[in-house]
């Protein structure tokens, strides 16, 4: 059975719109959505009455998380000083304007959710604002699936799609202790395990304007990372006149090229 | 000259237990430094003696480094030093009466130094700290899986954790290995393969269990303050 997995709509409706259009048109009937409904974009809304209106299964994302908590997250979440000042103008309007039915919707998401050997998160499984990039440390991703108890691990935050399969993994030890003196040694085997980022329907960074998801096939274990063009000028038109930061919109309309990224995408806010 | 540190956690108030250690390090040669790392406090017995001796050590003493662990933590909560955080997690594991316990362990005045004290230290490429940057409770052990361990000690970018929560002594070295990866995205697909770093995590036991660990050999030497053995007696290449 194919499934649908979207994530990081931010308050754009044509992008989301044109997505599940997409995956309704090749009658994939589950869909995954892995949270930030709201955050950046002009129809906070539309967006969140739209995916509780189709009953998509929903976990919540950082954005879902703050305009619930308030601003929790710490200065780290944010790449710069600048970024953070324009998160916090986006965070005021959005919490401005959405209702208080909504919010309550948002309130009620769960941080993960599990089907047999899938497990579904924001960012990683120990936080929504922990980044997974493509790049990092091979071991440390392994680790987010393997302690969670994943085969596949559904994630999104980054914006950016990609499907990682980390494999023929080992690591050797040698131990010394105090109650068993000198040890030989033994090696671990380490199991294969994919991390699958379903980069982002409504604020894509991965290089282009296009709305991004994936497909999964459960029996294959296949994923295709899915690119759908929507009316970018529509949302960056509402963002202009919603009064939120230019950037925004100009953002969008470059697919994020010169994105500011996190320096740190390994650390995770303590508080 | 051999360079060696003392490490030393969970003294939990005992004084007597902080004297024999000192004791045994003044016959030591080469400690030049003294880590406690947390558990200073504990609810069995009155904590205000020890807490003293840390803050003013007697002369000959080797002066303490210390940080704060576990017990720290939830003193603090349960004292309005973390937020709206509570010593939750004490409360849930031994119950209420044990939370009270220790609130009368400590005398009020001695607070605001242990809220003072840092999470962790990072000497040369070592990290110490009581659980691991993960959490101050992370329960790490010789047991719990390499994965976890190596993660810990990437997270952090050290050579060598040492920690104390688990209470036990060991010393474990990631010694090879390595993991294979393919990444897949909309420019193409990359491979990449990563090799498991040389890397340690070493449990420094606690009370009248302490760790000397000598800088130029990479050497731990697990030892019982008030036992006969001889540091070099007990080493570990
Ligand atoms: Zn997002
Ligand atoms: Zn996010």
């Amino acid at each position: 059975m194919h499934h649908a997995i979207i994530s990081c709509l931010h308050a754009n409706l044509p992008a989301v719109e044109a997505v599940l259009n997409d995956i309704d048109k090749q009658g994939i009937d589950t869909i995954t959505c892995l949270g930030d409904l709201v955050g950046y974009g002009p129809q906070p809304n539309e967006v969140v009455e739209l995916i509780r209106k189709r009953g998509i299964a929903t976990c919540q994302g950082c954005w879902d998380e703050d305009i619930i908590d308030g601003l929790n997250a710490c200065e780290c979440s944010y790449p710069s000083q600048l970024a953070e000042r324009r998160g916090h103008l986006a965070h005021q309007w959005t919490d401005d304007q959405l209702t208080d039915e909504n919010k309550c919707f948002l309130a009620s998401l769960p941080t993960s959710l599990r089907r047999d050997r899938l497990l579904f998160v924001h960012g990683s499984p120990n936080s929504q604002h922990e980044y997974l990039l493509p790049d990092m440390d091979a071991f440390a991703a392994l680790e987010r699936v393997e302690t969670a108890g994943a085969d596949i691990l559904f994630c999104g935050h980054t914006h950016q799609p990609y499907v990682r399969e980390l494999r023929d993994g080992s690591i050797r030890v040698r131990l010394q202790s105090a109650e068993h003196g000198n040890d030989q040694g033994e090696e671990l085997t380490l199991p294969m395990r994919k991390i699958v980022n379903a980069g982002s329907v409504g604020e894509p960074r991965h290089g282009s304007t296009n709305a991004t998801y994936v497909i999964h096939n459960d029996a294959t274990d296949e994923v295709e990372i899915k690119e759908v063009a929507y009316d970018v000028a529509r949302t960056c038109q509402a963002i202009i006149e919603a009064g939120l930061p230019k950037v925004f919109a100009w953002r969008l309309s470059h697919g994020f090229e010169f994105a500011e990224q996190a320096e740190d995408a390994s650390h995770v806010c303590e508080r | 000259m051999i360079e060696r540190w003392a490490l030393v956690s969970g003294l939990r108030g005992d004084l007597e237990t902080y004297e024999l250690i000192q004791r045994d390090l003044k016959k030591t040669r080469g400690v030049t430094a003294l880590f406690v790392l947390g558990d200073l406090v504990g609810p069995e017995r009155n904590c205000d003696a020890l807490l003293d001796r840390l803050r003013n050590p007697h002369r000959g003493d080797l002066k303490p480094d210390c940080i704060y662990g576990w017990w720290e933590e939830q003193l603090l909560a349960e004292r309005g030093f973390r937020g709206e955080r509570k010593a939750d997690a004490l409360r849930l594991s031994q119950g209420e009466d044990t939370v009270s316990a220790l609130l009368n362990t400590v005398n009020p005045s001695h607070l605001k130094w242990l809220a003072s004290l840092q999470f962790g230290f990072i000497e040369l490429d070592c990290a110490l700290i009581h659980g691991s940057s993960s959490d101050v409770g992370d329960n790490l052990t010789a047991e719990t899986s390499p994965l976890i361990l190596l993660d810990r000690l990437t997270r952090l970018n050290v050579n060598r954790l040492f920690t104390a929560r688990s209470t036990k002594q060991f010393h474990l070295e990631l010694t090879g290995g390595g993991i294979n990866s393919q990444v897949k995205d909309l420019n193409g697909k990359r491979e990449q393969q990563q090799e498991v770093p040389k890397r340690s995590v070493i449990g420094i036991g606690a009370g009248l269990n302490y760790t000397l660990y000598d800088i130029g050999s990479d050497k731990t030497h697990f030892l019982t303050a008030g036992s006969k053995t001889n540091p070099k007696g007990k080493g570990f290449a």
